[in-house]
């Protein structure tokens, strides 16, 4: 059973964590209100409204939970407490996330209390299949820890460039991993899924470039791991972020969800482009997201073969033709109706071809599409900085980069499916985004990706002088959440309950 | 004050778990305790006023009043309330408006039936942000102890001394409900008992610290000073009904540390009543876990915030039942309080007049108190919450002052 308006407000509200600030007294209100209690009637009308999401909050009081209500009991056991914002004007209550708690010996609460913490847009409880996913941003996690707090400002643009390309990018990768055989994996905390990987990226995206979110008028959402067959993850991020103009509870942005296994993220880097580049679009900035809870049967099954690669994370990328840091200057596109991969609607898993994803799939469509790109830009291999192929499993990726003439150098600072795992349609943008991360301007950069089903989108991208700048900008950039102190490595039987969710 | 109403009966089931029984059977119950005691007959009642807080969920039970006009065969007017002092306090006023001379004031709760799902409703409908973050019926007690180890700056012994006191609210609770036949637990426990189930948990609060859920009913028989008089010799009269609000957020309210309406409730209660807290040495609070005990205690003027576990403390050295305050010697929770006797919501503060009006009367048996001059009690109170601290009622009993 669910109740479709007050979950709409409910998350309208807890998603965003929207606040209210009397203009005469200043006194503050976690909810939207329209008038303040102190000042009465004459402050009707006179509220600002505010929102903590992008905020710092400061964990009060807290206590610790092992019997959970029944919504949470996936949870099993957590820390539970109240945080402040603004010097203690709000308080609300708050659930610490990405916490494993095996014995609850090993928590100290006192210790908690007095910290920092960020909040954390993420799944509410469990609900029945048919249900609305609940989500909220009343979780939060340790500031001093994996995910440090960081402001959102917009920054004026600079420069205007002829050609567009990226303006700013973000790569969310959870904390948690599992280590099997020299591969490292991101594993989603029980509360994440491709919804809230895909907010997450587009957060920091807009943090790294500073662009104000109410000039993005269009986002796109690749995901093949989307809890509904039906209802779009791009509404979702563009409500949570503020995408476009804001007119009361609607956004004045073009939403829409893609799929193209991998590449769904990837194929609508050029229609950003082409978006912001036509001149009556009325659109300054396009945000194109890759997010996936990359799905696989368990080990031991059939097309349990994918649970060694499958990883979790989402990239998101903004295009525009202002402070752009990567121009794109080309791209080429293939496909052929080729079932590699694939998985039936109401099938939790995907099945895939064995042998049949490699020669006829992978590499025939990767090769066509960046050996025509390269033809066209009459470019060698040693012409270009970097190269990013797809990477469904560490030995592909390795074997087209030589076949095109790449030289490791050119292509391991892309591959992070050694890292993250395989991101399906997060994977080719994080792949991109560790290259920006190190790239100097004045380089090429050549992205190859492959969705299986199958097709391939081969960009070629220059990167400017205003890169360094930007890099700057982004402190929880790929190699932070690759090397980071904090991540936690769990076992296979745990890996398998974060990532089946709550 | 003119025409106090009086109680001139009351009657209750055990509380517990009633698997075999309808919410009807329960009520129905209690009522014959009470009609038995007064010999009023239901046709009598010229209206009823009947609280339960979850029936319809529990029980998918919607019109209350329905099933209690066709057990009760009446058609006079009756209300619903959420909890027991709402009823008696809506009862008293319009017996005071003199529209009625005899009700009934019911109350009634079912809980065990829903057992797997109660946890959930009753966090969901006491504070919902809380629920959607991830809050227990419980966390928000344990949140409450902690803001008021922060506020009062209690460490060390000092810590430690609170953790025996609330530890010994739930034992003299526990020892109480012994002596009470209606309890649920009629059961000892120890300090140490107490103390584990914490530390199992690693928890602030433990099992023994919190009121179980719980089924049973309560009747209350109230009706005019004059029809009173007719029936009784000396009536307990309701000297004062009072109430007040605080936000449903837990988190969004001024002070965490303890319930403000609890206070504002208690102070226009003595102020109706024109009583002192000197006058008052047996009452029954809401404990719906022992920090709620403490804190209460506090709230309505007993202690100093702050202060009320020394006393407790104390209490547990001495091995006494009872509390010194500051005005005196104070008997808390005599039926061994919603953590033994039972809390089943809507019948949870019927079942504390009922202890009190025993009390006042001199019929509580094993439990009886006893004041200096060798009579029972004069003055007796009743502190009650919906909600986590969201409503507080407090409802002032005893021989009416001239």
């Amino acid at each position: 059973m669910s109740s479709e308006p007050i979950e709409r407000r409910v998350s309208y509200l807890g998603d965003r964590l929207r606040a209210s600030r009397c203009q005469s007294c200043g006194k503050e209100y976690f909810e939207v209100r329209d008038y303040c209690s102190n000042c009465g009637r004459k402050s009707y009308g006179k509220m600002d409204s505010d929102d903590l999401f992008y905020d710092k909050g400061k964990l009060e009081l807290c206590t610790f939970v092992n019997e959970p209500t029944n919504k949470f009991v996936k949870l099993s056991s957590f820390v539970y407490g109240i945080v402040s914002f603004h010097g203690g004007k709000i308080r609300v209550p708050a659930r610490l996330t990405d916490q494993l708690i095996s014995d609850s010996k090993d928590v100290d609460l006192t210790s908690l209390e007095g910290r920092e913490v960020v909040p954390r847009f993420r799944r509410r409880y469990s609900v029945g299949k048919n249900d609305v996913v609940p989500t909220i941003s009343l979780a939060f996690t340790l500031a001093d820890e994996y995910y440090p707090h960081q402001e959102y400002s917009v920054v004026a643009p600079s420069k205007e460039y002829e050609v567009p390309g990226v303006v700013g990018y973000g790569v969310y990768i959870s904390k948690f991993r599992i280590k099997e055989a020299g591969l490292e994996r991101a594993v989603p905390f029980i509360d994440e899924d491709s919804v809230t990987a895909a907010v997450e990226a587009g957060k920091l995206a807009l943090i790294q470039s500073g662009v104000d979110s109410g000039l993005i008028g269009k986002i796109y959402v690749g995901s093949e791991s989307n809890p509904y067959s039906v209802k779009p993850i791009a509404s979702k991020v563009a409500q949570v972020l503020k995408l476009g103009e804001e007119d009361g509870d609607v956004q004045g942005v073009d939403a829409v969800d893609t799929e193209f296994a991998c590449k769904a993220a990837t194929s609508m880097f050029k229609d950003a482009c082409s978006l912001v580049s036509y001149p009556r679009s009325g659109v300054k900035y396009a945000m194109a997201i890759g997010a996936d809870n990359s799905q696989a049967a368990p080990k031991g099954c059939p097309g349990g073969e994918l649970d060694t690669f499958v990883g979790y994370g989402g990239a998101a990328f903004i295009f525009g033709k202002n402070d752009v840091i990567a121009e794109v200057e080309g791209w080429y596109s293939c496909t052929s109706d080729t079932p590699d991969f694939w998985r039936r609607d109401g099938e939790p898993f995907p099945m895939h071809g064995g042998r049949f994803t490699g020669d006829p799939a992978y590499f025939k469509h990767i090769r066509k599409a960046t050996c025509k790109i390269m033809e066209r830009f009459k470019l060698k291999a040693s012409d270009i900085s970097y190269f990013v192929p797809h990477q469904p499993n560490p030995q592909f990726p390795v074997r087209i980069a030589k076949e095109l003439g790449f030289r490791d150098e050119q292509c391991s600072p892309a591959l992070m499916i050694n890292k993250f795992g395989n991101t399906y349609s997060g994977c080719v943008p994080a792949g991109l985004a560790s290259v920006l991360d190190i790239a100097k301007p004045e380089e090429l950069i050549l992205v190859g990706s492959y969705g299986s089903g199958a097709g391939s989108d081969a960009y070629l991208l220059r990167t400017t002088s205003q890169l360094a700048d930007k890099q700057k900008r982004q402190r929880v950039n790929v190699k932070f959440q690759a090397e980071n102190p904090f991540i936690e490595y769990v076992d296979y039987t745990t890996y398998r309950r974060l990532k089946l969710g709550m | 004050m003119e025409n106090r109403p009086a109680v001139v009966a009351v009657g209750r089931t055990k509380f517990g778990e009633h698997y075999g029984k309808e919410p009807e059977k329960l009520i129905e119950e209690a009522w014959l305790v009470a009609s038995n005691e007064c010999g009023i007959e239901r046709k009598d009642l010229e209206a009823c006023y009947i609280s339960d807080c979850f029936l319809p969920i529990t029980n998918k039970l919607g019109l209350e009043e329905g099933f209690l006009s066709e057990l009760t065969e009446l058609h006079v007017p009756m209300e619903t309330t959420r909890s027991s002092s709402a009823a008696l306090s809506t009862a008293c006023h319009a017996i005071q408006a003199g529209v009625y001379n005899t009700v009934l004031v019911g109350g009634i709760e079912k809980m065990t039936d829903r057992w797997d799902k109660i946890r959930d409703d009753l966090m969901l409908l006491e504070d919902p942000w809380s629920y959607y973050a991830g809050g227990t019926p419980e966390s928000n007690h344990e949140l409450l102890l902690r803001a008021y180890i922060k506020k009062h700056n209690i460490m060390g012994e000092n810590l430690e001394k609170l953790n025996v006191a609330l530890a010994q609210v739930s034992v003299k609770n526990h020892a109480n409900a012994t002596k009470n036949k209606y309890a649920q637990y009629q059961r000892a426990i120890t300090i140490n008992q107490v103390l584990d189930a914490r530390k199992t948990a690693h928890k602030p609060l433990g099992l023994y610290d919190f009121a179980p859920i719980s089924d049973g009913a309560s009747a209350l028989i109230l009706t005019s000073e004059k029809a009173a008089k007719k029936l009784c010799d000396n009536p307990v009269y309701v000297l004062a009904c009072a109430s007040a609000t605080d936000y449903l957020n837990y988190t969004a309210r001024e002070d965490l540390s303890h319930f403000v309406a609890a206070e504002i409730a208690m102070k226009n209660a003595t102020q109706m009543a024109k009583t002192a807290l000197s006058e008052i040495h047996v009452i029954e609070v809401n404990d719906q876990s022992t920090m709620m005990e403490l804190v209460s205690l506090e709230d309505l003027g007993f202690f100093e915030p702050g202060t009320a576990w020394k006393s407790i403390y104390e209490s547990h050295l001495n091995g006494k039942n009872s509390y010194e305050t500051k005005s005196g010697r104070l008997h808390v929770n005599t039926n061994g309080g919603l953590k033994a006797d039972g809390n089943p919501f809507g019948a949870t503060g019927g079942a504390q007049v009922f202890e009190v009006y025993r009390q006042l009367k001199g019929q509580a048996g094993e439990r009886q108190i006893i004041s200096i001059d060798n009579s029972s009690p004069k003055i007796g109170c009743v502190s009650e919450f919906e909600g986590f601290g969201t409503k507080a009622y407090v409802t002032i009993l005893g021989e009416k002052k001239e």
